[in-house]
């Protein structure tokens, strides 16, 4: 992003945008320190469990006992390295990336299409859109509109112009 | 000046979601604490108890090669036989080469062969069809040299052969009794596949010999090695469940392959040279040469032993362990054969109901062979109900005093134990839509290892030490009288009494 696109934002949509960004951040650091905090969690349930067209995949994953052991810690230690990236504004265009890969997978694991199996255990009504998906559109704005070098650690990798660019 | 005000600003800027991230940081471990206790609460709290004997059971230190290799013979290289052989690492040549990919076994045979050795060796087969009795002998060790493996004619020459120190029985039900009690009789150590007889006065007969000649019996019923099933008795007898009123099990399957119509390999070989037709009968009386019948001998009545013999005796084996529950005092059955007609004698639609009043409670058991409704057996108690199989769940009974405190939300369990698993390992709610079904590998002393393989070295180390096999032939007894019981009140539509003194079946 150039740094004239950021100078047009208003003071409230950086403060939007900023809050988004956090929240998402919030929310991804959290799911991954619960699931590290978690004594002997794996997504194998959950891999195991999957639906729709994809699921032969997700449980090829579960039951392979290589693949297992790195898909539990990219989950783990990627939820935590997006949560903390988003966070305190830093290197935020590769995390917001994977952490739409990794949305995308839980989408994919338990699609909420009409005709398979409903999930019990959630709450609410989906079809199509589902909460997973609505996060995966924020973090795409979010890479569109970065807020990480105006409230985020990356404004001091930017040199002085970009402090001076944006009063 | 100016400018230094607004480089701190701007500074500060930079950091702005930093106290956010602090906050987080001073709440987020005492949250996830709580989320967790939350989500795997101590199940002995839960269930009031203060510990769990069952799970710490350790494998017993082998004693393959403790004494000389014990040599064994197989009775009957059907499907079963030849499972009861690839468990033990011997395999068909054609079987190895499918299963066999750029020079490595599949991971189903390669467990097999990582299973520790029991130093034993295939010696010879029989089997009343030529081609299956051809194939045994052409089987392959998956761990060593392979010593030639002998065919006999009939079991008889089999047990005739002072080499031979043990055979597995593999045969159609109504052939058990008289193979187990000649064998026992010349001195072999039998394993014997499930159901154990084909009739009350066999098993009364069999048991006896067993026990004259002292041989070392063990039924095929592989679930006494499940854990879920360990856990589930000491649960029981722990009071988990307060009084016990009910159990309900249950067969359903909707595919005639379910429903024990089926097509066996090699039966276009099948014809009155290839198949020992007279020896195949054995005390059924004589009849014409009919491959349908031996093919599908489960579906007739004088050969195979129903619904009941063929599934319920699985269940059945699996709630006595629980339960200690011994033969009902009275049987009664309902069903009819609706769907399968011309295909034999059994019923397709079947209902029995066992009663044990010295226990003050009942076994009722329904069966559809055109429903494939899948259900773990139910023990129902005053305080919670156990659904188990290879898992267990346990759900607050609504009327309970013991967990009168435990808040429970509708379907979930409050205590899950999920199979192949450490007692305390984690297990998450997604769980809850997996089926572990009935049969498959155990967990014990931190591995994961198959059952029938963990049932077949029990025995062959109870023939080197002497110690009891855990489906001995009292707990056989037990499982074979439960289920005729049920064919007798089936077939006379009366109920059906068991007479405890004279070990008769009383009809009416």
């Amino acid at each position: 992003m150039n740094h004239k696109r950021v100078h047009c934002y208003t003071g409230w949509q950086i403060f939007g945008l900023t809050l988004l960004r956090v929240l998402i951040g919030w929310h991804f650091l959290y799911e991954g320190l619960i699931k590290i905090y978690t004594p002997g969690w794996s997504a194998n349930p959950y891999l195991s469990g999957a639906l729709g067209p994809l699921a032969p995949l997700f449980k090829n994953i579960a039951h392979s006992k290589i693949m297992l052991p790195v898909v539990d810690i990219l989950n783990e230690w990627g939820l935590v390295m997006i949560g903390l990236s988003l966070f305190i504004g830093f290197l935020t265009k590769p995390a917001k990336l994977f952490g739409i890969l990794l949305l995308l997978f839980y989408y994919l694991a338990y699609p909420p299409f009409s005709g398979l199996v409903a999930n019990t255990w959630v709450e609410g009504n989906y079809w199509i859109v589902n909460k997973n998906l609505i996060e995966m559109a924020a973090l795409f704005v979010l890479y569109l509109f970065p807020t990480s070098q105006i409230t985020g650690l990356e404004r001091f990798f930017q040199g002085e112009d970009a402090f001076i660019d944006k009063v | 000046m100016k400018k230094n005000n607004i480089l701190r600003r701007d500074f500060l800027k930079g950091l702005s979601t930093l106290p956010f991230l602090g906050w987080f940081a001073f709440g987020f471990k005492d949250n996830i604490t709580r989320e967790i206790t939350k989500k795997q609460p101590d199940y002995h709290e839960i269930l009031r108890i203060k510990q769990l004997d069952s799970p710490k059971e350790k494998l017993i230190p082998s004693a393959a090669f403790n004494g000389k290799q014990l040599r064994f013979g197989l009775v009957g290289n059907g499907w079963r036989g030849e499972q009861l052989l690839h468990t033990l690492s011997y395999a068909h040549p054609e079987t190895i080469e499918k299963n066999t990919s750029n020079g490595k076994l599949s991971g189903h045979f390669q467990q097999f062969v990582d299973n520790e050795d029991v130093n034993v060796e295939f010696a010879g087969v029989c089997d009343t069809f030529k081609v299956y009795a051809d194939r045994g002998a052409a089987f392959q060790s998956l761990k060593h040299s392979t010593p030639p493996i002998r065919i006999y004619k009939n079991y008889r020459e089999m047990i005739a052969d002072h080499t031979i120190d043990a055979i597995l029985i593999a045969t159609p039900d109504h052939t058990h009794a008289q193979i187990a009690i000649d064998a026992a009789k010349a001195g072999k150590h039998i394993y014997l596949e499930k159901p154990m007889t084909h009739t009350i006065e066999e098993a009364v007969e069999l048991r006896n010999v067993i026990k004259d000649t002292g041989v070392v019996f063990q039924l095929g019923h592989e679930n006494r090695q499940q854990m879920s099933f360990k856990i589930g008795r000491e649960m029981y007898r722990k009071g988990v469940l307060g009084d016990v009123t009910l159990v309900r099990t249950n067969t359903h399957r909707n595919s005639p392959d379910g429903a024990w119509i089926r097509n066996r390999p090699f039966e276009d070989l099948a014809n009155e040279e290839s198949i020992d037709w007279k020896e195949f009968l054995g005390k059924a009386e004589w009849q014409p040469f009919d491959k349908r019948k031996y093919f599908n001998w489960q579906r007739y009545s004088q050969f195979g032993t129903s619904i009941t013999g063929n599934n319920f005796s699985h269940q059945y084996d699996c709630i006595n362990q629980v339960l200690d529950l011994g033969i009902p005092e009275s049987v009664v059955a309902i069903g009819g054969q609706h769907y399968y007609k011309g295909h034999g004698d059994i019923p397709d639609v079947l209902n029995a109901v066992f009663h044990y009043p010295d226990r003050g409670l009942a076994i009722i058991y329904d069966a559809s062979l055109k429903h494939g409704i899948y259900r773990p057996s139910q023990i129902l108690g005053s305080e919670a109900r156990m659904d188990i199989d290879r898992e267990i769940r346990i759900f607050k009974d609504n009327g309970s005093k013991r967990y009168k405190n435990i808040e429970t939300h509708p379907g979930v369990p409050i205590y899950h134990y999920e199979a192949n698993k450490d007692v305390d390992a984690f297990t998450s709610a997604t769980a809850q839509a997996y089926i572990a079904g009935g049969y498959g590998p155990t967990y014990i002393d931190g591995k994961v290892i198959d059952a029938t393989y963990l049932h077949l070295k029990e025995w062959f180390d109870a023939i080197r030490t002497g110690a009891r096999t855990s489906c001995n032939i009292d707990v056989g007894f037990e499982e074979a009288v439960t289920f005729n019981l049920a064919n007798l009140a089936y077939c006379h539509k009366q109920t059906v009494t068991w007479d405890k003194m004279n070990e008769k079946a009383i009809i009416g």
